[in-house]
C-alpha cells in the first residue's frame, strides 16, 4: 500500500474508530443499555456467531438490490429520454414519475406480494420502485441542460435527433446521471430490505426475526452489512464515474 | 433564572414528583381494541392515579419502552418478557389479561385439516413471523419442509382470501372474524393446543419502578383489575369510546370480539385468585420451553418474572 493511498483512507477511518470506541465505552460503563443499543463488540460477536446465515442473507440481498438498481438505471434513463423529447410530454407524464418518489412502499406491500409472489421478485420490485425516481429526475435535468451553443453546432451540421442525443446530450448529462445513480444505489438497498420484510429472504428477514427475538446485536450486525452493501454499490458508481469522466469533467480531475 | 430560583424550582419539581397525581404512561402494542378494553375501563382516578394510555402500532417496542422508562407501564406478552429479562431488561409482569394464549393459525375450512400437524404436513403457504417462539416450536415439532413459510402480513388478510391453500398466523378472535365477515369459511387452530400457552396482554412495569413506587404500582393493578371486571361484565360503553379512537373497527365487531374473548380472560384459576392472576408453574413451564428453543441463553427463576401485588378476588 503506497503512502498516498494510506493518506486517502485515514481520514475516513478516524471517525469510525472514534465512534466505535465511544460506543464500546458507553456500553461497558452502562451509559446505554445493551438491550437498546448493543456494544460494538457484541455486534461483532453476533456477526461471527451467525456468519453463515448473514453471509447467505447478504448475498441474497445484494443480488436483489443490484437487480432492482440496474432495472431502475435502465428504465429510469429510458423514461428520462422519453420525457426530454418534448415539453408537452414532460407536462403530461412527469408528475406521475413523482409518484414513485412518494409511494409508501409498506402501504403497497400486500399488492406487491400478490402480483409478484413471495421471494426475490417482490424484493426486486420494491428496490426498483424506491430507487427509480432520482435516476429519472437527474437524467432529465442533465439532458435538458445541454449547452445551447453546442446544440446549435449540432443543428448547423444537420445531426439527427438520435445522433444529437447519443453524441451530445447524453455525454453532457453523464455527471448528473451519475449523481442520480449514487442516490439511487442507497435507496435500492433500503428498498430491497423493506421488500424482504414482506417478501421474505435476505438481510430484511434476518432483521425481522432478530427484532422479534429482541436480538439487537444481530439486528445491528445485519444493518451494518446492509450499509457495507450500500457502500460497495456507491464505490462501484464512483469507479464508473472515474472511468467515464476523468478525461473531460472537472469533478474527476483533482 | 438565578441560582436561588433554580434551587426553589427544582425542589418544587421534586416535591411535585412525590405527589399522587403525577402522570403515568401505559404503552399499548396496538390500536384501541377489545384486547385492551379493561385498560380503558379502569377507574384510575378512583385509585388516585393519573394514567395516560398510549396506543401503539405494529412493532411498538413496549417492552423496551418500559425498560428504558419512557413508559411506566406497558402491555407485553409473557414470552417477550422472559426473553427481555434474559437480555438484562428488568421488566416485571403484574397482571395477565389473557390466561389462554390467543395466538393461532387460521386455514380455509375447505382443506379439511384436523390439527396443527396437518397444517404443516399438507403443503400450501403459511404466513408466520419466524422470530416468534411458537413458530420455532412448530418447526421443531413438525418441520417446515412440506409448507412454504412466508413473512406474516400483520393483520392483512388479502393474501389469505385470495388463496385457498394459504394459512396465516392470527389472534383467534381477530383475523378469523374479519375473514368470516369477508365470506371466507375459516378454521382456527390455537397454538395453546400444542402446549405453548404463555400469558398474553400482560401489564408490566420495570423493576426500578417497583422499587421506587410500589404503592402506585399496587394501585395500578387494583384499578386495572376493576377495569377488566367492568369490561367483562359490560363492554358496551367502553367499546363506544374505543370505537371513536379506532373507527376502522366497526362497533359490532368490537362487541363480537369482547364476548368471544371472555373465556380466555376469566377462567377457573381467575375465579379463585382474581382476574389477571398468574402462577409460578405457568411461568416455569414457559421458561423451560424458551430455554429448550434456545430463545434464552440461560434459565431464569420464575419468581423474578412476575409479582402478585394484590390477591383480592374480584
Amino acid at each position: 500500500v503506497s503512502a498516498r493511498r494510506l493518506r486517502a483512507v485515514i481520514p475516513a477511518l478516524i471517525p469510525l474508530v472514534v465512534v466505535t470506541a465511544i460506543a464500546e465505552l458507553a456500553a461497558r460503563y452502562g451509559l446505554v443499555k445493551g438491550y437498546l443499543v448493543p456494544a460494538p463488540s457484541a455486534v461483532l460477536r453476533a456477526m461471527i456467531e451467525s456468519r453463515g446465515e448473514l453471509a447467505g442473507a447478504l448475498l441474497t440481498t445484494s443480488a436483489s438490490a443490484l437487480t432492482g438498481f440496474l432495472l431502475s438505471t435502465i428504465i429510469g434513463i429510458g423514461i428520462a429520454v422519453f420525457l426530454s423529447s418534448s415539453r408537452a410530454i414532460q407536462r403530461a407524464f412527469y408528475p406521475y414519475a413523482v409518484f414513485f418518489q412518494t409511494v409508501p412502499i409498506i402501504a403497497i406491500a400486500p399488492l406487491l406480494v400478490i402480483w409478484f409472489g413471495y421471494g426475490s421478485r417482490t424484493v426486486i420490485a420494491s428496490a426498483f420502485v424506491v430507487s427509480i425516481f432520482p435516476v429519472i429526475a437527474n437524467t432529465l435535468s442533465g439532458i435538458l441542460s445541454t449547452e445551447p451553443a453546442l446544440r446549435d453546432l449540432f443543428r448547423l451540421y444537420g445531426a439527427s435527433t438520435p445522433v444529437t442525443l447519443w453524441k451530445l446530450r447524453f455525454p453532457s448529462a453523464l455527471p448528473q446521471i451519475l449523481t442520480g445513480l449514487r442516490v439511487a444505489s442507497g435507496l435500492a438497498v433500503i428498498g430491497a430490505i423493506v421488500g424482504e420484510f414482506i417478501g421474505g429472504q435476505g438481510l430484511g428477514s434476518v432483521v425481522d426475526v432478530a427484532r422479534t427475538q429482541q436480538r439487537v446485536d444481530k439486528v445491528f450486525a445485519a444493518v451494518l452489512l446492509a450499509s457495507v452493501l450500500g457502500l460497495a454499490l456507491f464505490g462501484l458508481i464512483n469507479l464508473l464515474s472515474y472511468a467515464t469522466l476523468r478525461r473531460w469533467h472537472q469533478s474527476e480531475q483533482q | 433564572m438565578n441560582r436561588r430560583h433554580f434551587v426553589i424550582a427544582s425542589s418544587m419539581a421534586f416535591l411535585g414528583s412525590c405527589g399522587k397525581s403525577q402522570k403515568m404512561r401505559l404503552a399499548l402494542n396496538w390500536k384501541p381494541d377489545p384486547q385492551f378494553g379493561g385498560f380503558y375501563a379502569a377507574p384510575y382516578q378512583e385509585h388516585g392515579l393519573d394514567v395516560e394510555i398510549l396506543p401503539g402500532g405494529a412493532g411498538t417496542p413496549t417492552i423496551q419502552m418500559v425498560g428504558a422508562g419512557s413508559a411506566e407501564f406497558g402491555v407485553v406478552s409473557a414470552d417477550e418478557l422472559v426473553v427481555a429479562r434474559s437480555h438484562g431488561n428488568d421488566v416485571v409482569a403484574l397482571f395477565a389479561v389473557f390466561q389462554t394464549n390467543p395466538q393461532g393459525i387460521m386455514v380455509h375450512a375447505s382443506r379439511n385439516l384436523r390439527s396443527l400437524s396437518d397444517v404443516l404436513q399438507s403443503g400450501g403457504t403459511l404466513a408466520l413471523q419466524r422470530g416468534l417462539p411458537y413458530a420455532r416450536l412448530l418447526e421443531k415439532k413438525y418441520g417446515f419442509s412440506k409448507v412454504k413459510v412466508v413473512p406474516s402480513p400483520g393483520g392483512d388478510i388479502s393474501a389469505f382470501l385470495a388463496d385457498k391453500n394459504f394459512a396465516q398466523q392470527c389472534f383467534i378472535m381477530s383475523e378469523p372474524l374479519t375473514a368470516r365477515h369477508m365470506g371466507a369459511d375459516v378454521q382456527v387452530f390455537p397454538v395453546a393446543e400444542i402446549g405453548y400457552n404463555p400469558y398474553t396482554t400482560v401489564l408490566a412495569t420495570s423493576g426500578d419502578f417497583l422499587r421506587k413506587d410500589l404503592e402506585r404500582a399496587q394501585a395500578m393493578v387494583a384499578a386495572v383489575r376493576e377495569g377488566w371486571r367492568r369490561y367483562v361484565d359490560n363492554a358496551e360503553p367502553v367499546n363506544q369510546r374505543m370505537n371513536k379512537m379506532n373507527p376502522s373497527m366497526p362497533l359490532d365487531v368490537f362487541a363480537e370480539v369482547a364476548s368471544a374473548q371472555k373465556s380466555l380472560i376469566e377462567t377457573d384459576e381467575t375465579r379463585r385468585n382474581g382476574l389477571g392472576s398468574m402462577t409460578n408453574e405457568r411461568w416455569q413451564t414457559l421458561i423451560a420451553q424458551l430455554r429448550d428453543l434456545g430463545d434464552i441463553p440461560k434459565s431464569l427463576s420464575a419468581d423474578e418474572c412476575f409479582r402478585t401485588l394484590s390477591a383480592a378476588p374480584l
